[in-house]
């Protein structure tokens, strides 16, 4: 274990080529141009769902390849992967509770949903999108 | 407790790296076991930042998910160059930190510092700016709680509550982009120093990766805040 760890340290030591970055750098660009172009659009309740996808693909690219989780070490990889599960379990809890109340334990003011609704703003914060 | 005191103790088999290396530490094996273990070290800590953060946009998604309609109009509240520009800002330094750590590993420590001046620069132009957008919401009285007295968004439900979240969430990650800076210039003195260099570079490495985790904080406050 030990010495793969080693090896693996060895090789995230590595280089990358600068081309890489520049290449990812024009990405991150063009994607926030997207987000903000079509984030003023009127795509109903497509708005949300398709910002917070090209907000988990930028996220995904920085963490990858400016963070070097591509080719580091496992055990690395693992440790963040497994800060986004209990970011999900938050919010699965959560949410888990707010869907399933009665209308009376919720704040009064609200705006309606209907439960069933599938375009409730839910969990817009973070996928498991490194795994 | 310099290396150098561990060499000189005679530390058996490994001495040779010990002796060669002064930013091997006592109780390290070999460089790669101690990169090893700073980048382990870092990951974990940023992974309790993550959670830190998932705690606010977790009341944010509650907070939507009552007032959605109120949040939506509340976005476009929101000054959306000013956020866009930022968000390049962002971006851009996040790139000029990678390529700092590149620089060094190369041996080029000059155009490390450069780089590292940029990201620095960028960092106070992005607090510059943000101070900016808060001056016009305290103007506006877009503000948290019993101090909210917009009038654009008056008798709206929830309305405070958006802005409550907007200076918390943009509140701590500014704190962040300070704290980023902060270690920044401390890389940077490093750098110019020549304390780290092709073979010698974690410093470099961890410091850009806690900017790295600002600017990937701001890539989902961005949308959230400004744009839905």
């Amino acid at each position: 274990m030990a010495e793969k760890n080693k090896q693996d340290g060895g090789e995230s030591a590595h280089h990358h080529g600068a081309g890489r970055y520049f290449l990812i750098w024009a990405a991150l660009l063009v994607f926030t141009l997207t987000t903000v172009i079509t984030g003023r659009m009127d795509l109903g309740s497509a708005n949300l769902p398709l910002a917070m996808i090209i907000a988990t693909v930028k996220a995904t690219l920085v963490v990858l390849f400016f963070m070097h989780l591509w080719d580091s070490e496992g055990i690395n990889r693992l440790v963040f992967c497994v800060a986004l599960v209990f970011v999900l379990v938050l919010l699965a809890g959560v949410f888990g509770d707010l869907l399933t109340r009665m209308p009376d334990a919720l704040p009064t003011g609200r705006h309606a949903h209907t439960l069933e609704g599938g375009d409730l703003p839910t969990v817009p914060a973070m996928n498991p999108h490194a795994d | 407790m310099s290396s150098s005191d561990a060499a000189a103790h005679g530390h058996g088999g490994h001495g040779d790296e010990h002796a060669s290396n002064p930013h091997l530490a006592h109780h390290f094996d070999s460089m790669a076991t101690q990169d090893h273990a700073s980048r382990l070290g870092m990951w974990l800590f940023l992974g309790t930042e993550v959670l830190l953060f998932a705690g606010l946009f977790l009341g944010y998604s509650v907070y939507r998910h009552f007032y959605h309609d109120t949040f939506r109009f509340a976005s476009h509240t929101l000054n959306l160059t000013m956020g866009t520009i930022n968000t390049i800002v962002l971006i851009s330094s996040s790139f000029t930190v990678a390529m700092a750590h590149h620089m060094v590993k190369k041996g080029n420590n000059k155009a490390a510092a450069g780089l590292l001046v940029f990201t620095i620069i960028c960092a106070l132009a992005f607090l510059c700016i943000k101070a900016f957008e808060y001056q016009h919401k305290f103007a506006e009285g877009a503000l948290p709680g019993k101090w909210f007295t917009f009038e654009e968004m008056k008798g709206m439900p929830g309305a405070n509550m958006f802005f409550t979240i907007y200076f918390l969430t943009t509140g701590l990650h500014a704190f962040h982009v300070i704290v980023g800076m902060t270690i920044l210039v401390w890389v940077l003195k490093k750098v110019v120093k020549g304390q780290v260099d092709a073979d010698y570079n974690i410093p470099v490495e961890l410091g850009g990766l806690y900017w790295h985790l600002v600017d990937l904080v701001w890539i989902f406050l961005f949308p959230l805040l400004y744009l839905i």
